[in-house]
């Protein structure tokens, strides 16, 4: 293991090291942090509002939890999928003389870092809102650690490295599985049946007996609520079932023979990650792993000549994209909007903050767009491709070709986002108007604000300085869209600040678009 | 001595390998030729234990797929792939700890000072130009001191001065008794280099080719002749 563990310490080392060098690092540290300690406080009243802030309410989320994971983790081994190699593992360890099996077990604690993590974010959600003893969060943390990561990776050698199991048994697996979800989904379906659809009722089947009983799933559960409940016949049993269980896949997994048959299906799991990661860094996030991405047939009408071609070129790949041009982001848009409009209609308005309401769709476009709009996406790919240069049109009309699919998609994601929000907290149509162009602004201002750290940092400080370049340009424009709004505030009413707050958005953005414009002069921004 | 007895790849319904068998003894130097899509990859693929297949192959008499046979047994795949945080020599020093080798920072100097990356030793992978790539995997595969070495493709990328290094030090392996297998379609890079030659099409050899014994007649013509691609080019 000593070869392992060298690997694993200087991949995480290094990759310290280079991390702490990014300056997008620290803003999702941030985002992190605060994630980790503001979120339980802020969801602490959430809980105590259904009642569940109790030892018994956090067994509950564990047991959801287990549910939904438990099946999925033995479908995936059973796949041989849901471990991440990559393909510098197929050149360098596969090869290699190290066992297979710790070339599996290695594979599994690459994900050991984030477990921790996740671990103790439980914890400081066990303490801080289900009011959960010290010493029965310290046991469940060393259990979680230790327990369920040797029955979780005994079962995962079994499945994933097994060379008896052959694609039909693997296939009875995967069926076992389903079966296991679809019981307790059935479970229930008659506590529902029973007792109507009341918290009463899920905390019910949640906290039952019978859900202890299913294999695996049910065991887990049960010695989940040995820790957090009392003890009861079916929580012991439960935990006994589990520990029994344990020693059998340990002892089996340590004796079973594993010469490596699985590198094939495990090098092209590796094959496709790359694939979707170079996808991704071209800003195509429609690309799956697994699945490879389907494009339709489809044509458009060429028109024009010089830059229209990029636009065209854009058009046509859109098209043979099976949602065209939504994608995760229009998702998660329309989730969020959605989302802020049940919370306004179910608070009954924002308390002192009411007057101030027709920003919260804009704060929170803001947001989204600084923190989660891809870097690069398909304009990424054209400020990368040496052909956008070399297109003899002007500079305006390539930046326009590049650019325009993208302001339409930015429309339509503002749209989904502000819509619900602005029609349930009733802003008025002209508010409204004005914080879809907002968004629209500000995402083709994070745009333009990419090629303008290109002109700046050229091909001398590397991605981390075209990187931290683009966050500062990027949060002066919305420093001066702030400034805008500020300003009006202090003239005339919400109107004149949203107005305002637009113009000078809209005049900071047409400064970088012209600087991105001039930057199409020379190419040495192409990586 | 590398031994390839009667293997059989199939992909779904395809036949991507049939019946290959062929034998590279100590010392010598076996190429692998063929056109796109002839199996060789499937071959070398399935000699580095990366596939499943039906058949044996045998590393200096024992069966590829355990860890003896890995142990003397090298590989540089056609298209290298780092670590993106590993720098270049922790990249050696982990393949000396998977290995088990010790004493190994003077030869990993001598092989730096011969493929230019002395001053490249502690970037990281991700800083690396595909060719400085394919030097380190070249490297971190004559580390290990092999008895059995693979190269696919292994002149791809690299600029002259490397190819020169490489072939030079093919020459030396081969001596020193090593087997060396290379897998390539361009025939020119490894004209002065090879001992015997295996001709693969569609999944089968097609001739097997000793230097000695072929005489003046020309390699370039046998592999049109033998693999039909002089007439579909003319």
């Amino acid at each position: 293991m000593d070869t392992f563990w060298f690997l694993y310490r200087k991949l995480l080392i290094n990759r310290v090291k280079i991390a702490v060098r990014k300056p997008v690092t620290y803003v999702y540290l941030a985002l992190l942090l605060f994630y980790f300690f503001v979120l339980p406080a802020s969801l602490r009243l959430m809980v105590e509002q259904f009642g569940i802030g109790s030892p018994e309410g956090f067994a509950g989320v564990l047991t959801v939890l287990a549910i939904w994971l438990i099946p999925a983790n033995l479908i995936a081994y059973a796949k041989r999928k849901g471990l991440m190699y990559r393909n510098s593992d197929v050149h360098f360890l596969f090869p290699a003389p190290v066992g297979p099996k710790q070339v599996l077990l290695y594979a599994y604690l690459k994900t050991l870092f984030v477990q921790v993590i996740m671990n103790l974010f439980a914890i400081v959600c066990g303490f801080r809102m289900f009011h959960v003893e010290g010493w029965r969060l310290a046991v469940y943390f060393l259990f979680s650690i230790f327990a369920e990561n040797l029955l979780e990776g005994g079962i995962m050698v079994l499945l994933y490295g097994s060379e008896k199991l052959g694609e039909r048994q693997r296939r009875v697996v995967v069926a076992v599985a389903y079966a296991l979800a679809a019981v307790l989904v059935l479970m229930g379906i008659a506590a529902y049946l029973q007792g109507g659809l009341r918290l009463g009722t899920v905390a019910a089947f949640l906290h039952s007996d019978r859900i202890q009983m299913v294999p695996l799933v049910g065991w887990y559960i049960g010695v989940v609520h040995l820790l957090f409940t009392e003890a009861t016949a079916a929580n012991v049993a439960g935990t006994v079932c589990y520990l029994l269980l344990l020693a059998g896949v340990v002892a089996a997994a340590w004796r079973m023979k594993c010469t490596g048959a699985y590198y094939e299906d495990a090098v092209k799991f590796a094959e496709d990650y790359e694939e979707v990661l170079e996808s991704r860094r071209q800003g195509n996030v429609q690309k799956r792993l697994g699945r490879k991405q389907k494009f339709g047939k489809a044509h458009v009408r060429w028109r024009g000549k010089g830059a229209a071609a990029l636009f065209y070129r854009q058009l046509l790949e859109y098209k043979k994209n099976r949602f065209f041009l939504f994608d995760f982001h229009t998702v998660i848009s329309l989730l969020i909007g959605a989302g802020l409009a049940y919370l306004y209609a179910r608070e009954g308005g924002f308390g002192f903050m009411e007057g101030y309401k027709a920003f919260v769709m804009p704060v929170v476009s803001a947001y989204l767009i600084f923190v989660f709009n891809a870097f690069n996406g398909k304009w990424g790919k054209e400020l990368a491709s040496p052909y956008t240069y070399l297109i003899p049109d002007s500079p305006f009309r390539k930046l326009m070709g590049a650019t325009m699919m993208q302001h339409v998609q930015s429309l339509v994601n503002g749209c989904l986002l502000i819509l619900p929000g602005a029609v349930a907290m009733e802003i008025g149509t002209l508010c409204t108007v004005l914080s879809i162009v907002f968004y629209v602004e500000l995402s083709a201002n994070k745009l333009y604000a990419l090629a303008v750290a290109e002109a700046v940092t050229g091909s001398t400080l590397g991605t981390m300085g075209r990187q931290m370049f683009h966050m500062l340009f990027h949060s002066i424009a919305i420093f001066v869209a702030v400034m805008g709004a500020m300003a009006g505030m202090l003239t005339g009413t919400v109107l004149t600040a949203l107005v305002l707050m637009d113009v000078f958005l809209a005049l900071i953005t047409i400064v970088f678009l012209v600087i991105a414009m001039l930057n199409f002069y020379h190419m040495e921004a192409v990586r | 001595m590398l031994e390839v007895v009667n293997l059989t790849k199939k992909y779904g319904k395809t036949l991507a390998a049939d019946g290959i068998g062929f034998t590279v003894p100590d010392g010598k130097i076996g190429i692998l030729l063929g056109p796109n899509g002839a199996g060789k990859s499937t071959v070398i693929k399935s000699i580095a234990g990366l596939l499943r297949y039906q058949g044996s192959i045998r590393i200096q008499g024992l069966d590829a797929g355990t860890v003896e046979a890995k142990k003397c047994f090298a590989y540089v795949p056609e298209l290298p792939y780092m670590y993106e945080a590993l720098t270049v020599r922790e990249h050696i020093e982990f393949i000396v700890r998977a290995y088990g080798r010790e004493g190994w920072e003077e030869e990993a100097r001598a092989l730096f000072d011969r493929f230019e990356l002395t001053d490249k030793q502690y970037k990281l992978g991700n800083e690396l130009s595909k060719g400085m790539m394919q030097k380190v995997s070249i490297c971190c595969a004559l580390i290990i001191r092999p008895k059995v070495i693979l190269l696919d493709e292994p002149m791809v990328g690299l600029d002259p001065a490397a190819i020169k290094e490489l072939k030079t030090m093919l020459l030396e392996l081969r001596d020193e008794g090593c087997t060396v297998l290379i897998s390539t379609h361009m025939l020119e890079m490894v004209k002065e280099l090879w001992d015997v030659t295996f001709v693969m099409n569609k999944g089968h050899i097609l001739g097997t080719y000793v230097k000695e014994a072929l005489g003046d007649e020309d390699l370039e013509e046998l592999y049109f002749t033998v693999t039909g691609q002089a007439e579909q080019s003319s």
